[in-house]
């Protein structure tokens, strides 16, 4: 047995060095693998936290993308695997330190009619020096190895993997030539139970490599020895089993993570001294009645309590103990203990897809106090078939777009009251006729239909300003909806004065596509339309006075040359619809408290709208202030104002003067003119009455100067100043003495007629 | 859309596809089939523009494809065709029973023009299911493709005849013009060394898909 003495484990109370090293070694992995090319990397940088918040907000990870198609390709792996037969050769022999000399050892390891295609070759006691146990350096190493190459099978090249050796304990693994290029993450690992419970002296050795698909881990032991020891022995099984573990991409994958197992070595179990003594055991091996003796073999009877390698199988026994013989003779013990026989030399196997073909004892080799033992299996490895892979592989990923496109947001547009099949005119909105001034609403219903959350968003088209007409209102413009969950949309249309001239003469029409863009989605048009009713309101200064019938008896075509032509002569002095006004406001306005300051009532300003558009035969409807109101809206949708803009600078210029004034109302175009001087002498009449309608020029002034000098425009913030210069120009034209004499030659008499 | 370290990306490439053609052609039954390999008789014009993803293993390179379903009424052109901007393929789409659209492909092909400047493109006749139906002969769309420097594929979104091999062709032509281009990038990069005096601008290009 060859067993250190005490005083050299007082002296190697140095088991730090140990430790260190496996920790400087997977230190050195972990940067070795960082590098490596091509390899898969950390599994847990696969899912970062930014992934994570990116998810929550309905996004798809590609690298959780990625990671599930990993698994998924994983889980498939029996579609496009294939399983190779090959060949593993173990063989395990404790020399008590022996060199081999000059010994063959093909005997031992070349039994077989074609080359294994692996060899795990272990060995226990290879060096018993000191130095060995102290420094872990032993020329034996060199010269073991060297007659085991020399010993493989002739029949095939040999690549050698690894070698390992922790003390006296070392393994050599080599595979065939053709398959080394198979194997794939090859790690060695040991770890020390004897003295202190890590050093050296005992424990294991272990090789792991996957070679195509299938991971192999074979572990050469030397476990407790002495008679009595067998529970040392499982523990010493156990620490090995259980913490032996070998870094793979910063993971560390134990004995157990492997498919195919081999562990072996000099084991140490013994026969059970109290029913079977050495001499007993010596008269039954003679007859070979190895079953006997085995039934109280402590290996067998720690596996069958499930004490110590569970799940592993060994073969039948069927040679000779391979312990204790007399060195260099076949004779056992004769020393003054007289060991009892008993097979120390085991080889055990666990995984499936192994089949165990021979197990043996190769006596012959008197070199040491054992005898050699070699086992040979035939074993299945996983095996990829490309072809089949990239097939698995474009199903999974057609499987993972389909999961993507199922994610993708998703709503359904309802709009009431329209046919949502496949009805062309589908998410259509129709506002049917639409007037001026008269506000009309329109809900629909958007529903997120789809897994995730949906922000959707009306957006502009390209080329666009604004994400709709200028007549049209989204309210909301954008939403968030959780999945099951709807949201309404509110359309409202309104022509005001902004729009009407537009959308008279046909420039615009109610008429609008929407889009509404779901992110990282796709986009839906709804349409909007609706027919204006044209009015009178939008209609130009000259459109108007030269239009003698009633709006709704003129064509559109017709309005489009009123608009457009400039006529010689012009049918009217001023559009009769602001006479109409302005006589009613005569009749029943210029004693009125506060006229033109009070606002009118809305439903009597659309009655009166629709009685100028029409002419009817009835007087004209609304009070004072609802027609005053609808003066001033006339009067703020022409088009061009009563100053038309390009004399606007020039107006502001002359305010403060009144010959200038006077000079610039000369040069305003005749129509423009005579509303000018018709609305400023209305003012002056309005203002005789201002003991009862409590009306200052001022106030009249600011009012009227807003709205005839008009800015370009409309949604322009007022300037204080600009307002207060509008003002001053008509001002001057309400307060001065010498007004209008000079300035009214072709006004008709007709139309002045307010005394 | 590679993540830090560049590596474990889902995929080699990215190209958008674009699927244009005259309305009820089968432009989304296509898509829908390529993507989701599945057909619905139940017909829903598309009203607006809608995607779905695909990736597919070219030469061992998994090119992720984004492609775009167009509305194909003619009311929404002026709208669609803003989405043509960065694609890099797309697809004509007419229906082999209605001589219509297949005179409407040369408006198609204009419209590409308009908005983009150097795309691959194939043209697909649709609903090629039922030769009693069929009134665009295929040696006419041949004559026609050839004339106009684009492959011909007759396919069947129905029956799903052709359609698979037709997106593979498309992405082929995509990838072969992106590998190109990145060549003559890498080339013009060591001409731009050279310093530059006096010599030739290069080309103004005009606004372009991709």
């Amino acid at each position: 047995m060859g067993q250190f003495g005490v005083a050299y484990f007082v002296l190697s109370n140095l088991s730090p060095k140990n430790n260190k090293s496996v920790f400087v070694r997977s230190k050195r992995k972990r940067i070795a693998y960082k590098n490596s090319e091509g390899e898969v990397e950390d599994e847990d940088d696969l899912m970062p936290g930014t992934e994570r918040e990116s998810l929550a907000r309905g996004m798809s990870s590609q690298k959780g993308r990625e990671y599930t198609i990993r698994l998924a390709l994983e889980k498939k792996q029996d579609q496009y695997i294939d399983l190779k037969g090959i060949t593993v050769y173990i063989g395990s022999w404790n020399v008590n330190g022996q060199s081999p000399g000059s010994i063959c050892l093909s005997e031992w390891l070349s039994r077989t009619n074609e080359p294994p295609d692996i060899y795990a070759v272990g060995f226990q006691e290879l060096d018993l020096s000191k130095e060995a146990f102290l420094f872990n350096d032993t020329p034996k190493e060199a010269e073991w190895r060297d007659s085991v190459k020399a010993g493989l099978h002739p029949g095939a090249r040999y690549f050698h993997v690894r070698t390992i050796r922790l003390v006296g304990m070392m393994m050599i693994v080599f595979v065939r030539e053709e398959i080394k290029d198979q194997l794939r993450h090859i790690a060695v690992e040991q770890i020390g139970t004897g003295l202190l419970g890590r050093m050296g002296n005992k424990g294991g050795v272990g090789v792991r490599f996957e070679l195509n698909e299938t991971s192999m881990c074979f572990v050469n032991l030397h476990l407790a020895a002495h008679v009595e020891e067998f529970q040392r022995r499982n523990q010493d099984f156990h620490q090995i089993f259980n913490r032996l573990g070998f870094f793979i991409n910063e993971k560390v994958k134990y004995i157990k993570d492997h498919d195919q197992i081999f562990m072996f070595g000099d084991l140490n179990y013994r026969i059970n001294p109290a029913t079977i003594d050495a001499t007993k055991a010596k008269a039954l091996i003679e007859q070979e009645k190895y079953s006997i003796i085995l039934e109280q073999d402590q290996l067998r009877e720690q596996m069958r309590l499930g004490h110590v390698f569970s799940g592993f199988t060994e073969g039948t026994i069927n040679y000779r103990p391979t312990y204790k013989y007399d060195s260099n003779t076949d004779n056992w013990d004769s020393s003054e203990k007289n060991r009892a026989p008993a097979w120390c030399d085991r080889i055990l196997f666990r995984g499936g897809n192994l089949t165990q073909i021979d197990y043996t004892s190769q006596p012959q080799y008197k070199l040491s106090d054992h005898k050699p033992v070699s086992s040979f299996f035939n074993a299945k490895i996983k095996v990829i078939n490309p072809t089949r892979q990239r097939k698995v592989y474009e199903e999974t990923l057609k499987q993972m777009d389909r999961i993507e496109n199922e994610y993708l947001p998703q709503v359904t547009v309802d709009i009431p009251g329209t046919n949502q099949s496949s009805h062309s005119n589908r998410n259509e909105i129709n506002f049917g006729k639409v007037k001026f001034m008269e506000p009309l609403r329109k809900t629909f219903t958007v529903a997120n239909t789809g897994q995730v959350p949906v922000h959707l968003e009306f957006i502009k088209k390209l080329n666009d300003s604004h994400v709709c007409k200028e007549w049209l209102k989204i309210e909301p413009v954008h939403s968030f909806i959780m999945p099951g969950e709807t949201c309404e949309v509110e359309l409202l249309v309104l022509v005001d004065k902004c729009t009407a001239a537009q959308l008279n003469v046909g420039r615009d029409t109610l008429y609008d596509i929407l889009v509404l863009h779901l992110e990282s989605g796709k986009d839906i048009f709804i349409t909007v339309a609706g027919d204006f009713e044209r009015s009178v309101f939008g209609c130009s200064i000259a459109a108007l006075v030269n239009m003698s019938e009633p709006l709704t008896m003129i064509s559109p075509g017709k309005l489009i040359e009123l608009e457009k032509g400039k006529m010689p002569v012009n049918h009217y002095d001023i559009p009769k619809e602001l006479w109409f006004l302005v006589d009613r406001l005569y009749r029943i306005g210029m004693d009125k408290d506060g006229l033109f300051t009070m606002a009118g009532s809305q439903s009597e300003v659309l009655e009166i709208r629709d009685w100028m558009d029409t002419i009817p035969n009835t007087p004209i409807p609304g009070n004072a202030d609802s027609i005053a109101e609808t003066m001033f809206l006339l009067l703020d949708c022409f088009p061009e104002p009563v100053i038309p803009f390009s004399m606007h600078l020039k107006c502001l210029d002359s305010a403060h003067n009144y010959t200038a004034c006077k000079q610039l109302v000369r040069q305003l175009p005749a129509a423009h003119r005579n509303v000018f001087l018709y609305l400023t002498s209305f003012l002056r009449e309005l203002l005789n009455h201002s003991d009862k309608n409590g009306l200052d020029a001022k106030i009249l002034a600011l009012l009227f100067g807003k709205i005839m000098i008009r800015d370009q425009n409309y949604n322009a913030k007022a300037n204080a100043r600009v307002e207060r210069t509008k003002a001053t120009f008509i001002y001057q034209f309400l307060v001065n003495d010498d007004y209008g004499d000079d300035l009214w030659p072709e006004m008709g008499e007709d139309l002045v007629s307010f005394s | 859309m590679a993540n830090r370290t560049g590596q474990s990306k889902e995929y080699d490439y990215l190209f958008k596809l674009l699927i244009i053609g005259d309305s009820g052609v089968g432009k989304s039954a296509l898509l829908v089939r390529f993507a989701d390999n599945v057909f619905s008789t139940n017909y829903i014009t598309t009203i607006g523009v809608d995607f779905k993803i695909r990736t597919l293993v070219v030469d061992g390179q998994r090119v992720k494809l984004q492609i775009w379903d167009t509305a194909g009424q003619e009311r929404f052109r002026t709208i669609t065709s803003t989405y043509y901007r960065g694609t890099h393929g797309v697809i004509i789409v007419y229906d082999v029973t209605n001589g219509e659209s297949f005179a409407n492909v040369k408006r198609w092909l204009h419209e590409i023009e308009q908005n983009c400047d150097m795309v691959n493109k194939v043209l697909v006749g649709n609903k090629n299911d039922d030769p009693s139906r069929k009134v665009v002969l295929t040696s006419d769309a041949q004559r026609y493709a050839d004339q106009m420097g684009v492959q011909l594929f007759e396919t069947s979104a129905k029956d799903n005849i052709n359609v698979e091999e037709m997106f593979m062709a498309i992405t082929k032509q995509v990838l072969r013009t992106k590998k190109q281009q990145q060549i003559d990038e890498t080339k013009q990069d060591t001409v731009n060394l050279r310093p530059t005096g006096g010599g030739k601008q290069p080309g103004h290009r005009k606004k372009g898909c991709c």
